[in-house]
């Protein structure tokens, strides 16, 4: 008895945001403060950054590296999400999770683009290329190839419900690359080197260097969720506005 | 700034800071012109299909 009416009330929290309304209502105030503080956690990331020393290999590039792999975590990050949200779609019927999905895909175009210039940027001096077609960087390029595809998906469909299905089942299939830019570098010979932070035990970086990284990556993730709720927001009010227009067109052609 | 590294650095640093500017002022210039066009709507006398007790959207 006292099990089940638990597991109601986590159901209730859970659909709680499926009201666009209610999530409007909570998203307008939470918004300025969560901007705020995005906004101070990338103040002092980069105090904290620029104040490190120069790596002993890389010099003063390892300052590409904190602005670089956050892109890159975020990038991947922001498709995991899109991954949940397309099963909310198809599983749950969540009536927010195709709101999710697309607000998302540019973002996370955005941020794979950041990962592949500073990248680029990085490797030059480096590695002495801008580029190589190893399997880290190849699979990343395939990420924003996925990304650029499902935003021009998430545009050709005109029927709702049948664009958010499409949408859904092709992020899924895509989802299979996450796993593969992530252990890239371990299952193939990559020049790309392979992860020093999260790894089992200790992350191979010293403090001065993982500090500020760690630190912009949590910047990054805040503005990842301010950027997602504020596109969420923007794509709930669009659909306000078509179904608001299409029910005035069919008033106007029944009167 | 950055020694011999200057300019691989800035650029990187730049083009972050535009990418990111970028969306936020994409997102915000969104929110303006859409809460414009409901606006634009309740003027003409439109109502949303939940304000009658049903959930639209």
């Amino acid at each position: 008895m006292s099990d089940m009416s638990e597991t109601a009330a986590k159901r209730a929290s859970l659909w709680d945001f499926a009201n666009p309304t209610r999530f409007l209502a909570i998203a307008g105030p939470v918004l300025p403060w969560l901007g705020s503080l995005t906004a101070l956690v990338f103040a002092v990331a980069l105090w904290l950054g620029f104040s490190a020393p120069e790596d002993y290999q890389q010099g003063s590039t390892v300052l590409i590296m904190f602005i670089h792999v956050p892109a890159a975590w975020l990038a991947m990050m922001c498709y995991s999400i899109m991954s949940v949200s397309a099963l909310g779609t198809l599983v749950w019927r969540h009536p927010l999770a195709d709101v999710s999905l697309r607000a998302a895909a540019p973002i996370g175009a955005a941020f794979t683009f950041l990962a592949l210039v500073t990248g680029s940027l990085w490797g030059k001096p480096m590695w002495g290329t801008w580029w190589v077609w190893d399997a880290r960087l190849t699979s990343v390029l395939v990420l924003f190839i996925i990304y650029m595809g499902l935003i021009a998906l998430s545009k050709a469909i005109e029927e709702p419900s049948a664009a958010a299905r499409a949408l859904a089942i092709v992020t899924l299939v895509g989802f299979i690359n996450i796993p593969i830019i992530k252990f890239s570098v371990d299952w193939w010979n990559t020049l790309h080197q392979p992860a020093s932070v999260s790894k089992l035990g200790r992350p191979t970086m010293d403090p001065s260097f993982l500090y500020p990284l760690l630190l912009m990556a949590l910047a990054y993730t805040l503005l990842f969720l301010v950027l997602h709720l504020m596109n969420m927001r923007n794509e709930i009010l669009r659909r306000r506005v078509r179904s608001m227009r299409m029910m005035a067109a069919r008033e106007s052609e029944a009167g | 700034m950055f020694g011999q590294y200057s300019a691989f650095i800035i650029p990187s640093y730049l083009v972050t800071a535009l990418v990111i500017a970028g969306l936020i002022v994409w997102s915000l210039v969104d929110y303006r012109l859409r809460l414009r066009e409901l606006e634009e709507l309740e003027r003409r006398g439109i109502k949303r299909r939940a304000a009658a007790g049903k959930s639209d959207d």
